[in-house]
């Protein structure tokens, strides 16, 4: 079988544990708790045997492009040596399936060891994301290797770095939990104004920071069908292709509004944080009026997407532009950003789900020590794991590269984790900041994880070494 | 110490506390942390130049970028002062705490107080009817052997018991620290006193320059002291043109002689090593101009002879007839590399026709013409990308490398605990098995192990009420 037949299978098998989970916090019985479990196992072992037929497939095409350009057959060690060099996790669609496969295997063990199942609900959601992340991406077809990623390193450095940013997505997970289900440490007001305020941020990272606000616009990469892929459309800039951006009509204003909206809301609710617990009278509009608007702005982004399948350009523009038209937007045209504000969205869903059921709530969730243990334990083991992930790095650069440090925007990225990490731990032992604290820092984790692991391959920041593969 | 002696001791107290302090580690890494994020959005690789074009225009940006180097962030001198006082913060902290922690360790309180067996949070208390009952109960807690033994005071009819686990799990956070020590240290040297450049040389070229990225982000070249000669490059391709690896054979010779004192062909992930420089395959170019053509020439199915020609320079046959390889085609409608043949007979007549690397028989057997014409290759001059690395402390990095994951292992593997106990006869008779304990980290876990030694307690008390069901019962 294909190895996308396993995907497909494991993402099916992802919906049903996703379905079981949810309709077990309803009901709680342990036969439905235990069928999630087994289900999400299986479908996990079909994902893994799906990469290991991956993984045999990039094997072939290796082999078979290694003979034709040396016109050598290959046996015995070579042809093991040759088979195996490209594990499935080498471009940027092959690391966006194995994310999802890192993060419900912290889900697993920590399921085993301390059954928090509303943890698998985030963690599943995440996973179908990435998965649905990788389905988008271009690069699914399978290229020979560049000779430096040609490296036993390889293995150690990036099963490494999978676990150890899925131990902390799960730790910043259950982070979000402790928050819920601390009722006496914080209201739910004040996850609120946190929610709101880090959704503003996010906002204007995405809208290009004061590019939303100076234009009123948020663009999108234009893109033509060509034989059922999408490819962007651009022109030639100093002898470089530059993808050309389009703006989205009616988000740019939206999101203007749901920035401003959230920062008024958070500011609201952050002053009268201490009033009562659940929102309340104008506090309830401080609160409903950015989620409604960010739910509108997402609604709107996605149905662009869906809908506008020929744009038209004035001339003067679309002289410049190939391949020709007709050209569309796609879900391809913002997949990354659409993506973030999926889950800031889905966030802000969750909290409004516990500001409208919040004992139900707070009962189906662990109490808050345990949730603060679990979130202790696993960003221990993202700290430790992000430390193999440096070295590791560090090693396979000074054998590759001459140099075991270079600053590169993704060494960089991977130091400011394990830096946001430490801090995480000495304050808790300077400070005494457990609870709620080392949850606001574990949640920033996450998004810092995305920045330092995608934000290169999505070209946030400079390119260096690590470009191989892109969005 | 005195206190109020004299204004420095009191400064020196002071600066000591602060650099002790963690709250200073705290701060230092979230100075840090922010220094790695502007890194990360300004790239690095510009000129100071460059980017006071594109971003600073205004004087007082201007003065701010200068001031803070914002073109080269990591290599600034407010970086590189940050970086130190996490060092000494390190230091202080590991001086002011570990001899502390190491004496401790050392030096266990073998016989706790009385009152504290009903102080500490984890415990177990048992009453038994026989003495020999309750050191059966504690050689289960405490083992045989030296550790099982109990200490018998000479003014207390008490037996008190003492026992630990992974002592040195304490020691491992400074092991830690001092592993980053080494790293931090081992990294400033080498970028001191390392190298970190580039040098391209032509096949068939030497050099002994290597050009590095200098201060302010200018290039700086620095003499190795001997040459770097590449006598041959080889780029194999897979048939789309993407690389599949390259090659170069490098050769050493000291100044002033010819002789190879080193040779060595080199691959990306496989470099060479010469005088403690590093000589890695990082990348190629192609030189402009001249291309090398390998083609076998000869009478249609006869004995051919192989050509090395230069795109534009003919081969004569021995009637006349001029073959002239005039372009090169890396891949030719798919079909992998071909080159276009110029055929001029010895009448002046030229007709045009291209032959396949891949496919061989293609002239032969479909052109079919009086001459056969093979494409056996061509080659095409480099200059291969060198990257040179001199990186002297490394064995203190690597070194540092390894101590840190030996640390990691003491410090989240390794939980120091501490247990006691204490066999006591009571005012009715019975004597009281108390065991007691202390972690130091995981205390949920040591809640865990309570509850089984809980467990242990009241098994052993069912198994010994199966065993005399009369003693127990009165």
């Amino acid at each position: 079988m294909h190895s996308t037949t396993w995907y497909n299978l494991c993402a099916i098998g992802y919906f049903a544990g996703l379905f079981l989970l949810i309709a077990n916090l309803a009901g709680r019985k342990l036969f439905w708790q235990k069928l999630a479990t087994v289900t999400v196992a299986l479908s996990f072992i079909a994902q893994t045997v799906g990469m290991v037929f991956r993984w045999q497939e990039a094997g072939l095409v290796e082999v078979a492009a290694t003979e034709r350009a040396t016109g050598l057959t290959l046996t015995g060690w070579t042809y093991f040596v040759v088979f195996t060099q490209h594990p499935p996790w080498s471009n940027l669609y092959e690391i966006m399936v194995f994310m999802s496969w890192g993060v419900v295997l912290v889900y697993l063990v920590s399921e085993v060891k301390w059954k928090i199942p509303a943890a698998g609900i985030f963690a599943l959601l995440l996973s179908l994301l990435s998965l649905g992340l990788a389905s988008l991406t271009t690069d699914s077809d399978i290229k020979p290797l560049v000779p430096a990623l040609q490296s036993w390193w390889i293995h150690v450095h990036v099963i490494s770095a999978s676990v150890a940013y899925s131990a902390g997505t799960i730790g910043a997970v259950t982070s979000l939990l402790y928050l819920v289900a601390a009722k006496d440490k914080l209201t739910l007001r004040t996850l609120g104004a946190g929610t709101l305020g880090v959704s503003a941020f996010l906002i204007f990272i995405l809208g290009r920071g004061f590019e939303l606000f100076t234009t009123g616009q948020y663009r999108v990469k234009l893109l033509r069908e060509m034989s059922g892929e999408m490819v962007p459309v651009g022109r030639m800039v100093q002898d470089k292709f530059a993808a050309y951006y389009l703006a989205s009509p009616y988000v740019g204003p939206l999101l203007i509004a749901t920035f401003v909206t959230c920062v008024l809301g958070g500011a609201f609710l952050w002053w009268r944080r201490s009033e009562s617990d659940v929102p309340q009278g104008r506090a309830v509009l401080a609160w409903a009026a950015p989620f409604l608007l960010l739910t509108a702005t997402v609604a709107v982004m996605v149905t662009n997407n869906l809908t506008l399948t020929n744009v038209e350009l004035p001339s003067a523009i679309a002289e410049q532009l190939m391949p020709p038209g007709p050209w569309r937007f796609a879900m391809q045209s913002n997949q990354w950003d659409l993506s973030l504000f999926a889950i800031v969205w889905g966030a802000q869903c969750f909290v409004t789900l516990s500001m409208l059921f919040p004992n139900l709530a707070r009962r189906v969730l662990p109490t808050g020590e345990k949730l603060d243990r679990v979130s202790y334990y696993t960003i221990l083991v993202a700290f430790a794991l992000v430390a193999v992930v440096l070295v590791t790095g560090a090693l396979w650069a000074h054998y590759a590269w001459g140099r075991y440090w270079a600053w590169d925007p993704k060494e960089t990225g991977a130091l400011v984790i394990w830096i946001t990490y430490a801090i995480y731990l000495h304050m808790r032992m300077s400070y005494g900041w457990v609870g709620v604290p080392s949850a606001v820092i574990g949640i920033l984790g996450f998004f810092i994880i995305i920045a330092g692991f995608l934000g290169v391959n999505l070209g946030w920041f400079a390119g260096g070494l690590h470009s191989y593969g892109s969005a | 110490m005195a206190r109020g002696t004299t204004s420095f001791q009191s400064f020196y107290d002071s600066t000591w506390r602060f650099f002790c302090s963690l709250r200073l580690t705290v701060v230092t890494l979230f100075v840090l942390l922010a220094g790695c994020l502007v890194g990360m959005f300004h790239d690095q690789t510009w000129t100071y130049e460059e980017h006071r074009n594109v971003w600073a225009q205004a004087a007082w940006k201007l003065h701010v970028y200068t001031f803070l180097e914002l073109n080269d962030v990591f290599h600034s001198w407010w970086f590189g002062v940050f970086v130190l006082v996490l060092a000494l913060n390190l230091i202080a902290c590991s001086i002011e705490r570990l001899p502390k922690i190491w004496i401790d360790v050392h030096n266990p309180q073998l016989r706790l107080p009385d009152p504290r067996f009903h102080a500490m949070k984890h415990h177990v208390h048992v009453q038994l009817p026989t003495r020999e009952a309750g050191l059966r109960l504690l050689r289960q807690y405490f083992g045989h052997g030296p550790l099982g033994a109990p200490y018998v005071p000479a003014d207390a009819p008490n037996s008190y018991f003492f026992r630990e686990r992974q002592r040195y799990g304490r020691v491992g956070v400074y092991v830690i620290h001092i592993a980053l020590l080494m790293i931090m240290f081992g990294s400033i040297l080498t970028t001191e006193f390392g190298i970190d450049g580039m040098m391209m040389i032509p096949e068939g070229g030497g050099r002994n320059f290597v050009q590095s990225r200098g201060p302010g982000g200018l290039t700086a070249s620095h003499d190795l002291g001997f040459q770097v000669h590449c006598t041959d490059f080889r780029l194999k391709t897979f048939t789309d043109g993407a690389p599949l690896d390259f090659e170069s054979d490098l050769v050493v010779t000291e100044f002033g002689s010819q002789v190879p004192v080193f040779q060595k062909t080199i691959e990306v992930n496989d470099p060479l090593e010469y005088k403690g420089y590093t000589f890695y395959q990082a990348s190629y170019s192609p030189r402009s101009g001249e291309q090398l053509v390998k083609l076998s020439l000869g009478p249609h199915g006869g004995e051919r002879l192989t050509h090395t020609l230069a795109v534009g320079e003919a081969a004569v046959m021995a009637d006349g007839t001029q073959f002239t390889p005039v372009e090169v085609m890396e891949n030719y409608g798919g079909l992998g590399p071909a080159v276009r043949i110029q055929k001029v007979s010895p009448d002046g007549s030229a007709t045009h026709f291209n032959v396949f690397r891949f496919y061989p028989n293609f002239d032969p057997q479909v052109r079919r013409g009086q001459y056969d014409v093979l494409f056996l290759g061509f080659d095409r001059l480099y200059a291969t990308g060198i990257s040179v690395g001199r990186v002297p402390f490394l064995p203190v990095v690597l070194v540092g490398f390894l101590i840190m994951f030996i640390g990691m292992y003491m410090a989240f593997f390794m939980n120091h605990r501490r247990y006691w106990g204490r066999l006591k006869q009571l005012e009715n008779g019975s004597w009281e098995v108390a065991l007691v304990g202390t972690a130091k980290r995981h205390p949920y876990q040591f809640e865990d192990e309570f509850k089984k030694y809980k467990k242990t307690a009241s098994d052993f008390l069912k198994r010994l009420n199966d065993e005399e069901p009369s003693t127990t019962g009165a």
